[in-house]
């Protein structure tokens, strides 16, 4: 599985990958789309993902990415 | 502005390519890519859709051909060698379709590029129309189909440059040998600036090309993975591209296909 940004997310969010996985293949694709097996550990993951995004300054940056993208966007729409 | 499209069938089930699209890093034509991070993962109560966006951390540098283009200083100056890219994906795993958009996160002002690729369930004659009897490895019964089409736009002398901080270096006038700012925008602002545009949007493209033939090559390793050994292939599969690409001794990965062996008493393979 992919390495996480934070190194220190790493074995958590392993734990998340291999559950979505899981729960991906043998449930989602199947049509259980309401079941929500790896939420705890999304939340668990997400936690430690987010903490470490804000100390890197990525956090802003996403955000940043998102509301510019969208203002191109609309940019680009009117022009065309 | 400049566009680029390509149509690719891939020989597996719809369900197959939506696995191996989470699952394709790393594989052996990713070694550019360093992590990725699920930052947000939702199922829409109403229509049932799996949406997710992730970041991915790539390794990348802005391209010699468009180093010269700029003031000089600029593209240089921030020069980690990384770059940051939000992928955002929705699968309908009834309707058989899975959207997927990648754009960069920083350089935006001198070249953005978003790629959207759109994946398509084919079925062909006499496949079976209940999806309940889907395999993860049955290739003869469905095809899928993903269009990309990746936009390239430089905004370089628009006067807004989004994602772009050191808004002052771009007033520099002549790119080869100044290393002061200029007080004019005359680089700029001059008749050549479309042109300098085009040029930067035409590298972008050539780039992709290659970048999207690598990216195909990958997909395709992942999917004969798990088409022969399932998801525990897929990751056995990346043990091996981990340990080529890092260390021979294969370090804290060795946890990690530990752990993800647990999987195979789940598998029917």
């Amino acid at each position: 599985m992919a390495a996480s940004i934070a190194p220190e997310c790493n074995e958590v969010k392993e734990k998340y990958d291999t559950c979505f996985l899981k729960w991906y293949s043998e449930k989602y694709l199947r049509g259980n789309t309401s079941s929500n097996d790896c939420e705890e550990l999304f939340s668990k993951y997400k936690t430690c993902l987010n903490k470490s995004l804000k100390d890197k300054g990525i956090d802003t940056m996403i955000e940043d990415a998102r509301k510019g993208n969208k203002e191109s966007d609309a940019e680009h729409n009117r022009r065309s | 502005m400049k566009f680029f499209e390509n149509v690719y069938t891939y020989d597996y089930s719809f369900p197959a390519v939506t696995l191996a699209y989470f699952l394709r890093y790393p594989n052996p034509y990713s070694r550019h890519v360093l992590t990725t991070d699920v930052i947000e993962r939702h199922i829409d109560p109403k229509t049932h859709r799996l949406h997710t966006t992730r970041l991915h951390l790539k390794k990348s540098k802005v391209p010699s051909g468009i180093l010269k283009l700029l003031p000089k200083g600029m593209g240089g100056s921030d020069s980690s060698g990384q770059s940051y890219i939000l992928e955002t994906t929705i699968v309908d795993a009834k309707e058989g379709w899975m959207e997927t958009e990648s754009r960069n996160m920083e350089w935006t002002g001198i070249l953005s590029v978003v790629e959207k690729q759109v994946y398509q369930r084919q079925l062909l004659e006499g496949a079976l129309d209940n999806l309940a009897g889907f395999a993860l490895d049955d290739q003869t019964s469905e095809q899928t189909t993903v269009k990309t089409t990746v936009t390239f736009r430089s905004r370089l002398g628009q006067g807004k440059l989004l994602g772009w901080r050191k808004t002052d270096a771009i007033v520099d006038h002549n790119h080869d040998i100044d290393d002061e700012p200029a007080p004019k925008k005359g680089f700029f602002s001059s008749l050549s600036t479309a042109g300098i545009q085009r040029t930067i949007e035409l590298i972008g493209v050539n780039r992709t090309r290659d970048a999207i033939l690598k990216s195909k090559q990958g997909m395709n390793v992942v999917l004969e993975r798990l088409r022969s050994g399932g998801i525990v292939g897929v990751l056995e599969g990346m043990r091996q591209d981990r340990e080529a690409a890092f260390s021979p001794e294969g370090g804290p990965w060795k946890r990690v296909w530990l752990r993800g062996n647990a999987l195979k008493d789940d598998d029917d393979n």
